[in-house]
C-alpha cells in the first residue's frame, strides 16, 4: 500500500534519511521507533510531500507520488496526524472534523450549500467521532478541551479523510500513562484495512499495536522486522532500548 | 467559523433602520452622505471577507473597485450596452481580475501579499491614468442612472437611489454570509486557521483563496458600479492605492472579521470625515488618532468592543428569556 524506494534526504552536510526502503502491505501496522533525530519525522515529512526526498521513490497504492503535492497525495489516500496538535482552535471538534471530512465528500468548495449539512460529512463526522471517542465533546470548542482530548482530535481530524495510509507522528505525545492506554484501544478499534503508520516513543503501546517494526538511527533503517525479533535485538536494545528495558 | 450572535443581529437591525431612517428625513446633502456610506459598506464588506476570514490582506480592491466603474461606464457609453448588462459584464470582469489576483497572490503571505495586491492595484491605476481611450487623467463621464421604471422607480431621485444601494448592501451582506457558511467557506476559516493542516488534509488552498477573492472582487466591482451611478464621473483616483488603504482602516476601524463591524466602521468613517472637514482640511490626522485609540485599545474595532463589552450580558439575557419562556411553557404543559 505504501512504499519507498532507497529515500534519501540531507540538509547541507547532515544526512537524515539514508537509503530508506519500506514496504507496508495494506492494513499492516508499523511503529518506527529511534532516538530523538533519527530523522522518523523528517520521512513523514517526506511520505506526505512537505519535504521532497533528493533520491528515491515513494509509491503509494501501487503510483509513484513523489513528485505529488501534498494536498494530492492527501486526496490519493495518504494522511497524517502531527506530533504537535495542528487544530482548528477557533472550532468546535464538529467542524474540525468536518473540515476534513468536507474534502473527502468533495463539498470544501461548495458554495450553495453548508458543508457541515451534507449527509455525507455528518456521517464521516458521527463515525469518526464514535471511533476515537470524541462524541461527548462533539459541541465543545477547541480551546475548550483537555490536552488528551485534543490529541485524540488531531487523530480524528487525520481519520476524517478517510484515508488509506494514516501516519501518526507520536500519537501519545505529552499524554499521561491513562490516557496513552486509551490510545492503544483506539487504535485496536480502526478499520482493520487501513495501514498504519506510527511513530512512537511509548514502548508498550508500540509493542501492543504492531504487526511489525522499523528502526531508525541516524537516517538510516538497522531494523525491520517482528515485535518479537525486536524485543530480542541486541543491536536495537544498544542504540534505543536499553533505556527502556531497564525501567 | 462565522456566527450570528443576538448581539449581531441588533447591531444590524439598527444600522438598517438607521439606514431608512435617514432615507425618509435627511435632505440633499445628507442623502448623499448616506449613499457615500451605503457604496463604501459594499466595498468594505468585500474587502472585510477576503482581511477578516480569509487573512488575506489586500490592498489591490480599490483597483477592482474602480475597475468596476471603468468597466460599466466603457461598455455603457462607448460599447452601447443598456447599462443593467453594462453593469453585471463590469462585475462579471471584476470576479475575473479578483479571481486571478487572488489565484496569484495565493501563494504569498502576510506583508509579502499586502504588497503583491498592492503592485496589482498600482497597475491598474497606472493603466487607467495612461489610456486616452478611457479618458485618462480627466476621467471618463458615465451613463445614466439604472431604468427602474418598470416597476415605478426613478433612481434619479436621491432617496430612490439610496434605498436602491441599501436594497444591493443588504443582497451583498446576505451574500457574503452565506460564502462563509458554504464549504468554500469553512474551508476558507480552515485555510485562515492552519493552512499546512488544510493542505495536509488535500485541499487545494490556492484554489480556495482564489474562488473567494473572486467573489469579493464582484463585490467590489458592484461598488464601482454603483459608485459610477451615484457621482456619474470616474477618474483614476478611484483605483489609487489610497482608496484600498481607507477601505483597510474602515475594516479595521470597525472590526475584522465580523461583518457587522465594517458597516459600523463605514458609518463612522464617513461621518467622521464630513463632520470634520467642516473644522480642519487635516481630519484625516484626526481619523489617524481615532484609529491608533481604536488599536491601541486591543479591542477589534468599535464592533470588537461593543461585543466584549455587551456580547456576554446579552448572551445571559437571551439565555434566561428562553429560560423563562421553557418554564412557563412546562407550567402550561403540566
Amino acid at each position: 500500500m505504501l512504499e519507498t524506494r532507497n529515500l534519501d534526504k540531507s540538509f547541507g552536510a547532515v544526512h537524515v534519511t539514508r537509503n530508506v526502503s519500506l514496504k507496508l502491505e495494506r492494513g499492516e501496522r508499523r511503529v518506527i521507533l529511534g532516538p530523538n533525530g533519527a530523522g522518523k519525522t523528517t520521512l513523514f515529512n517526506q511520505l506526505v510531500g512537505e519535504i521532497t526526498p533528493d533520491k528515491g521513490q515513494i509509491l503509494l497504492a501501487g503510483e509513484d507520488v513523489t513528485n505529488l503535492p501534498v494536498a494530492r497525495r492527501a486526496r490519493r489516500g495518504l494522511s497524517r496526524s502531527y506530533q504537535k496538535n495542528t487544530l482548528f482552535d477557533g472550532l468546535t471538534v464538529e467542524e474540525n472534523l468536518a473540515l476534513a471530512a468536507s474534502v473527502h465528500a468533495g463539498v470544501a468548495m461548495t458554495l450553495w450549500r453548508d458543508a457541515l449539512q451534507s449527509p455525507q460529512v455528518r456521517e464521516i463526522v458521527e463515525e469518526v467521532a464514535e471511533q476515537v471517542n470524541l462524541m461527548p465533546h462533539i459541541h465543545a470548542k477547541v480551546s475548550e478541551i483537555s490536552y488528551g482530548v485534543r490529541r485524540q482530535l488531531e487523530v480524528g481530524v487525520a481519520l476524517a479523510t478517510k484515508p488509506l495510509v494514516l501516519l501518526m507522528d507520536e500519537p501519545t505525545s505529552g499524554v499521561g500513562p491513562e490516557m496513552a492506554k486509551g490510545f492503544h484501544d483506539l487504535l485496536a478499534g480502526l478499520p482493520r484495512d487501513l495501514t498504519l503508520l506510527i511513530i512512537e516513543h511509548d514502548m508498550d503501546l508500540a509493542f501492543a499495536v504492531a504487526d511489525t517494526i522499523t528502526v531508525l538511527n541516524y537516517g538510516e533503517v538497522v531494523f525491520d522486522g517482528l515485535p518479537e525479533e525486536a524485543r530480542g535485538s541486541k543491536l536495537l536494545r544498544d542504540i534505543y532500548l536499553g533505556a527502556w528495558e531497564d525501567a | 467559523m462565522f456566527r450570528h450572535t443576538p448581539l449581531r443581529y441588533a447591531a444590524l437591525i439598527v444600522l438598517f433602520s438607521g439606514a431608512v431612517f435617514t432615507a425618509f428625513t435627511a435632505g440633499y446633502f445628507g442623502m448623499e452622505i448616506l449613499t457615500e456610506i451605503l457604496i463604501l459598506a459594499i466595498l468594505v464588506l468585500a474587502l472585510d471577507l477576503v482581511a477578516g476570514f480569509g487573512g488575506m490582506v489586500s490592498l489591490a480592491h480599490g483597483a477592482l473597485m474602480g475597475l468596476g466603474a471603468y468597466a460599466f461606464v466603457a461598455l455603457a457609453t462607448k460599447g452601447g450596452l443598456d447599462p443593467v448588462v453594462a453593469a453585471a459584464a463590469a462585475i462579471a470582469i471584476t470576479a475575473g481580475t479578483g479571481w486571478i489576483i487572488g489565484a496569484i497572490c495565493a501563494r504569498s503571505h502576510g506583508i509579502y501579499f499586502i504588497m503583491a495586491t498592492l503592485a496589482f492595484g498600482q497597475m491598474g491605476y497606472s493603466y487607467f491614468f495612461e489610456r486616452p481611450f478611457f479618458g485618462g487623467d480627466d476621467g471618463m463621464v458615465g451613463p445614466g442612472r439604472f431604468d427602474l421604471s418598470f416597476i415605478g422607480v426613478d433612481l434619479n431621485d436621491g432617496r430612490s437611489f439610496a434605498l436602491f444601494c441599501l436594497a444591493l448592501l443588504g443582497l451583498v451582506y446576505l451574500i457574503a454570509v452565506a460564502t462563509l457558511r458554504s464549504g468554500l467557506g469553512r474551508s476558507l476559516t480552515g485555510v485562515m486557521h492552519n493552512e499546512k493542516r488544510m493542505r495536509a488534509l488535500g485541499l487545494t488552498v490556492w484554489r480556495v483563496k482564489a474562488d473567494v477573492f473572486g467573489i469579493s472582487g464582484a463585490m467590489a466591482g458592484l461598488a464601482g458600479v454603483l459608485a459610477a451611478q451615484h457621482i456619474m464621473f470616474i477618474s483614476p483616483k478611484m483605483l489609487h492605492w489610497t482608496v484600498s488603504g481607507e477601505a483597510l482602516v474602515v475594516v479595521i476601524l470597525g472590526g475584522l472579521g465580523t461583518l457587522v463591524g465594517p458597516l459600523i466602521g463605514a458609518v463612522a468613517f464617513v461621518v467622521l470625515k464630513h463632520e470634520l472637514s467642516h473644522v480642519t482640511t487635516y481630519w484625516h490626522l484626526i481619523v489617524g488618532l481615532v484609529l491608533i485609540a481604536v488599536v491601541m485599545s486591543r479591542a477589534n474595532g468599535i464592533f470588537g468592543f461593543i461585543e466584549a463589552r455587551f456580547g456576554p450580558r446579552t448572551d445571559r439575557m437571551i439565555q434566561s428569556i428562553q429560560t423563562r419562556d421553557d418554564a412557563k411553557e412546562a407550567v402550561k404543559d403540566a
